[in-house]
């Protein structure tokens, strides 16, 4: 018997580890995760299951912090990575470098869609908290990044619409690690500074990776805590992210949103011109009206005052009419009552007696004297006949 | 364009002179109000003057020509902003 050659049990976990790192090139696994769990250290640890078997993995913390979050369990994922073996534990497992969920952007996705959730139901997304952008703004705040074409699009539509207006930019790196926090502390800045009326946040287009800062929850949060209106304008090659949800206005791209925060100069000239016109128009208006009003009152004074004359010039014309018309019914009532009293009076009359031969005595007090006593012995009389009086005296005694 | 760069570099709105937001929301109020035809004559006429001292104002504001962009720097720094150099081609 040769000598048997006695191993540590390092030398044989060092031994399978480079036998397992030299013969497996990188692969990539699916399966599903279990018992997620981020270390302190940054660094991941999971489990990559199927039905029957399950595979410890190890996720470090360069390769963790680009991941948008924390996939959650029962999660099906792709993973690339390496095998190799923990020699502390002689255990062996996958170093994963990259972690996609249902589809190359599933995790981003899921981690969109939580983050939605959240915000929505915080009620950072509801409609009336958008603020209305100011018209005309003095100052034009921009957060992005100074070496990107977003910033020369903005400042070539600002110039060209309104160059009387101030941009303030803020400079962020815009993708890559750090760069969520970077647009976050610049949207503070801008805001607290105190110098600008509207802020437009954004980037030029990218995937929904490149774009990612946009859909971090500490931008999310300064955007809806800015104290001016925050125009998101997000190059978009998807649909949407985050800001473009929590600011009060979302633009497609950069250019859009300088476009949504100044108003065109020329129409502005335009408009001066015509609110000039309508404001001399309108004086002009009030004075002619101020003429029309005093002629028109004029004629009415003047037609009032007529107007009272005349019913009263009428009444009296009325009432004189009247009188007249009254006298004369009256005169023409009574002329007939006359004649009829004096065809009554006619039949009545003595004289008509008298014309048929009767005489009436008449003493010279005029009293008809009716009996012999009346005629005293020398008394005088007449005695009426049908045309004239004869004077008689009584002589002897009957 | 000129950043005298002295003391007060953050500089502030100038607080003497209405920006063209506030003018042209004034601008706004005298007309509808010389439309509406609700003043006296007297009134009108001097709303109708500062009507027309508001649109010089806002014209003189249209004319500028030049875009003043300037860049906010970090905390702490002094002067707060300083005009950024564009590459412009």
């Amino acid at each position: 018997m040769t000598s048997l050659r006695v191993w540590t049990v390092t030398q044989v976990n060092r031994a399978v580890r480079t036998l397992l790192e030299d013969t497996i090139e990188g692969l990539w696994i699916t399966g599903e995760i279990a018992n997620w769990t981020r270390a302190q250290s940054g660094h991941c640890y999971f489990t990559l299951k199927d039905d029957r078997a399950q595979l410890r993995c190890a996720m470090f913390k360069t390769e963790a912090q680009t991941l948008p979050m924390d996939p959650e369990d029962g999660t099906t994922v792709r993973a690339i990575g390496g095998l190799t073996l923990y020699e502390a534990r002689g255990e062996y497992q996958l170093v994963v470098r990259r972690l996609e969920a249902e589809g190359a952007e599933g995790l981003w996705r899921q981690a969109f869609e939580r983050l939605r959730l959240q915000l929505e139901a915080e009620g950072l997304l509801a409609p009336e908290r958008k603020r209305p952008l100011p018209r005309f703004p003095e100052a034009v705040g921009v957060v992005t990044s100074l070496a990107g074409a977003a910033l020369a699009d903005i400042l070539t539509v600002v110039r060209r619409r309104a160059p009387w207006t101030r941009v303030i930019v803020r400079g962020a790196r815009v993708q890559g690690e750090g760069s969520g926090e970077e647009v976050a502390e610049a949207i503070r800045a801008l805001g607290a500074s105190g110098l600008v009326d509207v802020m437009i946040v954004g980037r030029g287009g990218g995937s929904l990776e490149d774009l990612w800062a946009f859909n971090e929850e500490v931008v999310a949060r300064a955007i809806a805590e800015c104290p001016v209106p925050v125009i998101s304008a997000v190059g978009h090659e998807v649909d949407v992210t985050i800001s473009d949800l929590v600011a009060d206005f979302r633009a497609p791209t950069p250019s859009a949103g300088a476009e949504a925060a100044v108003k065109d100069g020329e129409g502005l000239a335009e408009g001066l011109v015509v609110t000039r016109a309508r404001m001399s128009g309108a004086l002009r208006a009030m004075t002619f009206r101020r003429r029309e009003v005093l002629g028109v009152r004029l004629g009415q004074l003047r037609r009032a005052g007529a107007g009272l004359i005349r019913p009263r010039r009428e009444a009296v014309n009325q009432s004189g009419d009247r009188m007249e018309r009254a006298v004369r019914k009256l005169a023409t009532r009574n002329r007939a009552r006359l004649s009829e009293l004096a065809g009554k009076m006619d039949v009545l009359s003595p004289l008509a007696t008298l014309s048929r031969g009767y005489a009436l005595p008449q003493g010279a007090d005029g009293s008809i004297l009716r009996s012999v006593e009346a005629f005293e012995e020398g008394a005088r009389f007449s005695l009426q006949v049908s045309d004239g009086a004869v004077p008689c005296e009584v002589r002897g005694e009957s | 364009m000129t950043d005298s760069g002295g003391k007060d570099t953050a500089q502030r709105r100038d607080n003497t002179a209405p920006s063209l937001e506030g003018r042209l929301k004034r601008l706004e109020e005298i007309v509808r109000s010389l439309e509406a035809a609700d003043l006296d004559m007297e009134s009108a006429l001097a709303v109708f003057e500062e009507g027309v001292e508001h649109v010089r104002g806002a014209e003189a504001t249209l004319r500028v020509a030049e875009l003043k962009v300037q860049e906010l720097l970090g905390p702490g720094e002094d002067p707060m902003i300083r005009p950024l150099e564009e590459n412009r081609e």
